[in-house]
């Protein structure tokens, strides 16, 4: 699965938190050049990193990524 | 301390054992180069602990990519290089016979046996992994 495949509302939740990436990155436990990589659709996280920021902004996974790629 | 803040020291860390082996190598001392190469990766080692630093997973996989394609390159590099160096003394090429490029053998066998190496490591640390990561059994 490529990375364009793969979209993601994490900007949005962001700011709808008011948080910036620096807090987000302290929060989940990443540094900031990961949260701008992944908002910027460039780096896939990995489930679990998924999986806790689903649970930072209390919403489902797929409420925040997204696949957009075509059914096999 | 935040990632920054390691990332701070960890540069003040390394200009401090830049430092040391500098003077070491002034004054030839062989022990201050050791002791300050030691100090400065155990003091690390024991700041990365204490604060509880944990490799970013992006890092993580930039590293594993980084390898993977340092041995695709290095592992081919270096084997041919190896079979280009040990080629023209078993071909009995006169220059080469003469014992005037000797040490193009003796080059090409140290290349050749880090090839060896280099794939050994790979294959033993794939065999690792690949079980760790719950290859090579077949449980249902």
């Amino acid at each position: 699965m490529g990375v364009a495949a793969m979209k993601n509302k994490l900007k949005i939740y962001r700011a709808m938190h008011n948080l910036t990436q620096e807090q987000l990155a302290d929060k989940i436990g990443v540094s900031r050049q990961t949260v701008i990589a992944i908002e910027s659709d460039r780096y896939l996280p990995s489930l679990g990193l998924a999986f806790k920021i689903a649970r930072l902004f209390k919403v489902k996974i797929e409420d925040i990524f997204t696949y957009g790629g075509k059914e096999e | 301390m935040n990632r920054k803040k390691y990332k701070q020291l960890r540069i003040i860390v390394t200009f401090f054992v830049s430092a040391v082996v500098s003077m070491a190598v002034i004054r030839d001392s062989y022990l201050l180069a050791a002791t300050g190469v030691l100090t400065g990766m155990v003091f690390m080692v024991l700041v990365r602990v204490k604060a509880k630093i944990r490799t970013d997973e992006r890092e993580s996989t930039i590293q594993e990519k980084a390898a993977r394609m340092t041995y695709a390159i290095f592992a081919p590099t270096i084997g041919v290089a190896a079979f280009l160096l040990l080629l023209p003394s078993k071909g009995g090429i006169s220059v080469f016979s003469k014992g005037e490029w000797l040490f193009t053998e003796s080059l090409g066998m140290v290349f050749a046996y880090l090839t060896l190496f280099l794939i050994t490591v790979y294959a033993i640390s794939y065999h690792f992994f690949n079980r760790k990561y719950g290859g090579g059994g077949n449980e249902e």
